[in-house]
């Protein structure tokens, strides 16, 4: 079965939203991506980027996010710039996650050679730092990013760009190469919606979806409920699609 | 023929310290081990810098004059040169980083730069080398500083550039580094991004304290040939730090010399509108780099605030962090009024109308104007403020 993994920037537009939908979901996604959100979110398309302005303006603060990430009943990680997480102290964030029952962190700005001098921090309290690996990347670079540590899954960014933008490229070379490298799960991400999931999906094991539920939570015409209820069936119809 | 020289603060595995690194998604690493490759090959390479030097000679002008600041000496009692950087092509120092950056994105075979800039100093100067070099060349810029730029954002679209004008966040430089960043992203592979001070991911800020270096180099010749000594104090402003650092670097070795960087204190450094990161920041990760930052509790980048639209950024070089706290070079800012003054004072006295930037530098001789009473001193004069007429006018009310 293949695995559906949502992303949701905590907070807007309240936190008590964000939790009811992260119930909403817990039937239809495997692990949860729980967005701090950030000023400078330099790796986002204007989607998630609008969407980390707001819930800053609603005044959410990392402390909340990580309260919601221990009550999430679906495993979760959360995601987030680095600075958020630095800002905390790593080694003090680090055993706190383990104690909540936070997975890990996935963070797109901390790329393998910064990330070093946290790994030992990361298995001594058997937490997951995601790797993530580009089409930029070489065969030997690949090696390089999975050797070692394994992790829950490999985010494989599905283009050179952003989050939620339209641009596809032909991922064969870089998923056999990941292949050779590692036999943990592989995840796609950036422009999954319900329309690419289907064929994004096809030689991995795992779809990451972000922007295009973030759409509908920022779809202003929509009361919350009904928020709710459109991200929830359009989860189920990508886990449905990605399976079939 | 100016070759930059091994420092004791090259930076190790990309740091200076703690600071600096490569802090940026996975998809740019491979791009950015592919340049610290190829700066690696030229760093000291010397037909690459002949051709450098042709270009820095013939095109823009240089060496810039050490000018011996007659009357502002008199008044102040002490000796007062001048780093006329503000003479070079195109009004400040910002070229002889772009010349570079502009041939080695020729080396790469890229055919398209892009660069962010705060005053549009650093836009009009890779613009102008892209018109040289035949570069396709796009910039980003904070919608404010559209506004308040309006005669660089002219001059850039003259010399063929396109200009983004970014909307976001505050809609200032820390904003059009984001989107420049955005766009580097998603075309890495046939984008070369100018950045255009000693801040980004390593190796920029090492490249661009190099290709700045000739500043600081010159001036130590120029001032030994004058006065048969080195100079007791050299002052700079700095935004992101790339006319201080490469003013600073061929002296920090010479203990006998003191630095000063000069912060943006926008309306002063107990109010929150400035642009002081050292002096008011702590360590964060921003735009590719661990530096000082302003930010709040949670992690969250503060809006910055300068007269200057170059020194308006909440960040700053992650050498100038390293420098901080081991002490190396000394650290003050200005206010908005005291540049102000200063832009006045230095028109006035010596007939040179300084940069909004440069005036941080210039007020800061009478800020310390005890302190330099008998000393010798360099200013680094960084840019012109031909661009800052229409704001000036705008704050000086002269008729």
């Amino acid at each position: 079965m293949k695995k559906l993994v949502a992303y949701l920037t905590t907070g807007y537009p309240d936190i008590e939203f964000t939790k009811d939908l992260i119930s909403s979901l817990k039937t239809s996604v495997d692990t949860l991506e729980l967005g701090v959100p950030f000023s400078d979110p330099v790796a986002d398309g204007e989607v998630i980027e609008k969407a980390n302005g707001l819930a800053l303006k609603n005044g959410v603060k990392f402390a909340d996010v990580l309260n919601l990430a221990e009550s999430s009943p679906i495993d979760t990680y959360l995601m987030g710039y680095f600075n958020s997480f630095y800002n905390q102290k790593m080694e003090i964030l680090i055993p706190e996650l383990k104690r909540r029952g936070v997975e890990g962190l996935i963070i797109p700005d901390l790329p393998y050679e910064e990330a070093l001098q946290y790994r030992e921090l990361f298995n001594n309290h058997s937490r997951d730092l995601i790797p993530f690996i580009a089409p930029t990347d070489s065969k030997e670079r690949i090696s390089q990013l999975l050797k070692g540590d394994r992790s829950r899954f490999i985010y494989l960014v599905a283009y050179a760009g952003i989050t939620g933008s339209g641009k596809t490229e032909d991922l064969k070379r870089v998923i056999e190469d990941i292949r050779t490298s590692s036999t943990d799960e592989l995840y796609i991400g950036f422009g999954v919606n319900e329309e690419s999931a289907k064929e994004k999906s096809r030689d991995v094991d795992g779809v990451i979806v972000g922007s295009a539920f973030v759409k509908i939570l920022l779809d202003s015409s929509i009361s919350h409920s009904e928020k709710i209820v459109r991200i929830t069936k359009s989860a189920e119809k990508i886990k449905n699609i990605i399976n079939e | 023929m100016y070759i930059p020289k091994e420092s004791k603060f090259d930076p190790i595995n990309g740091h200076f310290g703690i600071f600096g690194g490569r802090y940026v998604p996975e998809t740019l690493m491979p791009i950015l081990l592919e340049l610290d490759e190829e700066y690696k090959k030229i760093r000291f390479d010397s037909e690459f810098w002949g051709e450098v030097n042709s270009y820095l000679k013939e095109y823009v002008g240089r060496p810039s004059p050490l000018y011996f600041s007659k009357n502002i000496s008199e008044e102040l009692g002490a000796k007062v040169y001048l780093k006329r950087e503000d003479l070079n092509h195109t009004g400040a120092h910002k070229i002889n980083n772009t010349i570079a950056q502009g041939l080695m994105a020729k080396r790469l075979g890229k055919k398209r730069v892009i660069a962010e800039t705060g005053a549009g100093q650093h836009g009009v100067a890779t613009a102008t080398i892209s018109a040289l070099l035949g570069l396709e060349c796009e910039i980003f810029m904070g919608a404010k500083d559209v506004e308040r730029q309006s005669l660089n954002v002219f001059r850039m679209k003259l010399l063929g550039a396109k200009v983004h004008a970014v909307t976001s966040g505050s809609q200032t430089l820390k904003d059009a580094m984001n989107d420049a960043i955005r766009h580097w992203v998603t075309n890495a592979r046939d984008t070369f991004y100018i950045i255009g001070t000693v801040a980004g991911p390593h190796p920029y800020p090492m490249m661009v304290r190099d290709f700045q270096a000739i500043i600081g180099t010159e001036a130590k010749e120029q001032i030994l040939e004058k006065e048969g000594r080195l100079p007791d104090k050299i002052i700079a402003p700095i935004g992101g730090g790339s006319n201080a650092m490469g003013i600073f670097q061929p002296f920090l070795e010479d203990d006998e010399v003191e630095c000063i960087g000069v912060e943006a204190g926008g309306l002063g450094l107990d109010t929150d509108k400035h642009g002081a990161s050292l002096e008011k920041g702590r360590p964060g990760v921003l735009h590719g780099q661990m530096s000082y930052l302003l930010q709040d509790d949670d992690g969250q980048i503060l809006e910055a605030h300068s007269i200057s639209a170059g020194l308006d950024y909440p960040g700053i070089g992650p050498e100038h962090s390293f420098h901080k706290d081991n002490g190396s070079i000394r650290y003050d800012s200005i206010t908005d009024k005291e540049a102000l003054d200063a832009f006045v004072w230095l028109s006035q006295k010596e007939g040179i109308i300084p940069a909004f930037e440069s005036s941080h530098g210039i007020a800061y001789l009478k800020k310390i104007a005890d302190e330099i009473k008998g000393k010798t001193v360099i200013v680094n004069l960084s840019g012109r403020g031909d661009k800052d007429m229409v704001q000036a006018r705008e704050l000086l009310h002269f008729d």
